[in-house]
């Protein structure tokens, strides 16, 4: 793929030149995006074209992927059931922002609970989750109950830690500041600890949607077969690829339509952060 | 007036499970006048940044007493306000929300407060650079803005931690220059923590020269150089190569004399 490296290559420095030269967001956003346009062509052909060369279910080309997904969507099965694994999953995840950073901001602020806590949090942190799925079931039951543990359970985690990260490094120099002040527990919290972790959180609030994301697709296809989880193991099982590829496409694309969406949070929370970084 | 009395500190210090006791400050001894301006001075790690923040109540001391016009301090009051040696400017606020931060915490309305902040900006000539945020800053506009916002809350004693270390040589000069007009007109006390020998002359009415660790005050010294100073004038002047002189020999003597204790 020579034409397309070269591409590449000279687009990126044009880019970074366009940003020196003081030109508008616009123009720099329109070459990446060219990139991205690019590197999606590239792959969407190497696929069709072997899709075709081997004709073979276990690869089927793009376009034939596109009529099955076109198909789900006219059958009314696809939106109903990314609506239901959506709705399970935003609500896990907004669970698991929030308890996820009070409990961070909790274990970064106090030693006594950081002490009390580190131990569970790190060894859940890195155990893996699925394990705990027979846990759930017999917990919660077959519900929606279980696949939003399941999703918080995901998601929790990596808030509580970046955000008790974050709050472990905010400079000593401002807290100081803040008491000398005469800044309140609660107002050096609101003003001072909340806002200088911010960027550590939304680092957090980021990893978490990825991995609600998997936590949904896990729950679906593990506990109970609903929605999206259910479709990729029914067209898995029934060798229908190209609906299974349909469906893992439209995850793919919901995932990143969320994490766009959690970048552009992180923007309005944490520009003063990014204006730093740019420089 | 400010009055330090017999005032002892000493931290704990742990090192892989050793844990040691180091005395940092010992049997200090020393007044600040109302609306005087007062250098303190020493080798780093004399103390004399902790002595600071005990005046203004961040860190208690272990014996002796520290008072204000006869009341003992035990926290940080409305009457003093700091001047951080690193500036501690709010990264996410603008120049102007970090002035009105000193304010919001004395339960001051947003108008009174804008109103306020602007003002204090004016007169450390930040006025032009409200809505910049502090890495837009040089690191002298840094430190106008930290003193705006010790202004801005009108304290009576102004505590500043070598406020002046951390920009260059130039702007330095040019920030003596602006604290010590600022100070004839608003005549408040200055507690004014330095290393620079130069600096603590050219600013103040008296210097403390301190000891290194365990901190002790090795003499006070009176500036007798006529007021207003210019910079150009003062710095000619052969009292003030005299006097910077004597307190080289005077920090000399007392690290000689700290390490002959060692």
């Amino acid at each position: 793929m020579t034409p397309g490296g070269a591409i590449n290559a000279t687009s990126i420095p044009i880019a970074s030149r366009l940003a020196r030269e003081g030109w508008d967001q616009g123009a720099i956003l329109l070459s990446q995006f060219n990139i991205n346009a690019l590197s999606i062509l590239s792959l969407a052909a190497v696929w069709e074209i072997s899709g075709r060369l081997f004709d073979s279910v276990l690869i089927p080309p793009l376009t034939q992927i596109g009529a099955a997904w076109y198909k789900l969507l006219l059958g009314g099965k696809l939106l109903p059931n990314l609506a239901a694994s959506l709705w399970t999953m935003i609500i896990g995840f907004v669970l698991a922002v929030l308890v996820g950073i009070v409990i961070g901001l909790l274990m970064g602020r106090f030693r006594a609970v950081e002490h009390f806590l580190d131990l569970y949090v790190n060894s859940l942190m890195s155990a893996p989750t699925t394990a705990f799925v027979p846990v759930l079931i017999l917990w919660f039951g077959l519900g929606v109950q279980s696949r939003i543990a399941v999703v918080f359970l995901f998601a929790v985690f990596v808030v509580i830690i970046n955000t008790m990260t974050g709050v472990k490094q905010v400079d000593n120099v401002l807290l100081e500041m803040a008491r000398s002040f005469g800044a309140k527990e609660k107002e050096t919290f609101l003003k001072i600890i909340l806002p200088a972790a911010m960027p550590a959180i939304m680092a957090g609030v980021r990893l978490a949607m990825g991995r609600a994301v998997k936590g949904i697709v896990t729950a679906e296809m593990l506990l109970t077969l609903t929605g999206i989880g259910a479709m990729i193991m029914q067209y898995g099982s029934a060798f229908a690829t190209d609906a299974l590829f349909a469906v893992i496409l439209t995850i793919l694309i919901v995932a990143m339509i969320a994490m766009k969406l959690v970048q552009m949070l992180d923007r309005r929370l944490t520009g003063w952060k990014v204006e730093v970084a740019v420089e | 007036m400010v009055e330090i009395e017999r005032v002892s500190k000493s931290f704990y210090k742990t090192v892989k499970d050793r844990t040691t006791e180091v005395q940092a400050l010992s049997n200090v001894n020393f007044s600040v006048h109302a609306n005087e301006f007062l250098s303190i001075i020493g080798p780093s790690g004399c103390g004399k940044t902790t002595l600071l923040k005990m005046i203004d109540g961040l860190i208690p001391y272990d014996s002796g007493k520290i008072s204000i016009d006869g009341k003992q301090i035990t926290a940080p009051g409305p009457d003093r306000a700091v001047v951080f040696q690193t500036f501690a400017l709010l990264p996410w606020r603008t120049v102007l929300a970090n002035v009105e931060f000193s304010l919001e915490l004395r339960q001051i309305n947003t108008r009174e407060r804008t109103e306020i902040a602007r003002d204090c900006l004016k007169r450390v000539g930040l006025g032009d650079f409200e809505n910049h945020y502090p890495h837009e800053l040089s690191g002298g506009m840094q430190q106008r803005a930290g003193l705006a916002r010790a202004l801005a809350v009108n304290p009576s004693i102004l505590l500043m931690d070598e406020p002046f270390g951390a920009v260059d040589a130039q702007t330095r000069q040019l920030l003596q220059e602006e604290l010590l007009e600022l100070w004839q007109r608003e005549r408040k006390t200055v507690i004014f923590i330095t290393h620079s020998m130069d600096e603590a002359v050219y600013l103040s009415d008296r210097v403390v020269v301190m000891t290194p660790r365990p901190g002790r005050v090795a003499e006070v010294l009176d500036v007798p150089l006529a007021r207003p100073r210019v910079t150009e004038d003062v710095r000619r002047d052969p009292k003030f190569a005299e006097l910077t002189n004597y307190i080289w020999h005077s920090l000399k003597k007392a690290m000689d004399n700290g390490h002959a204790g060692v």
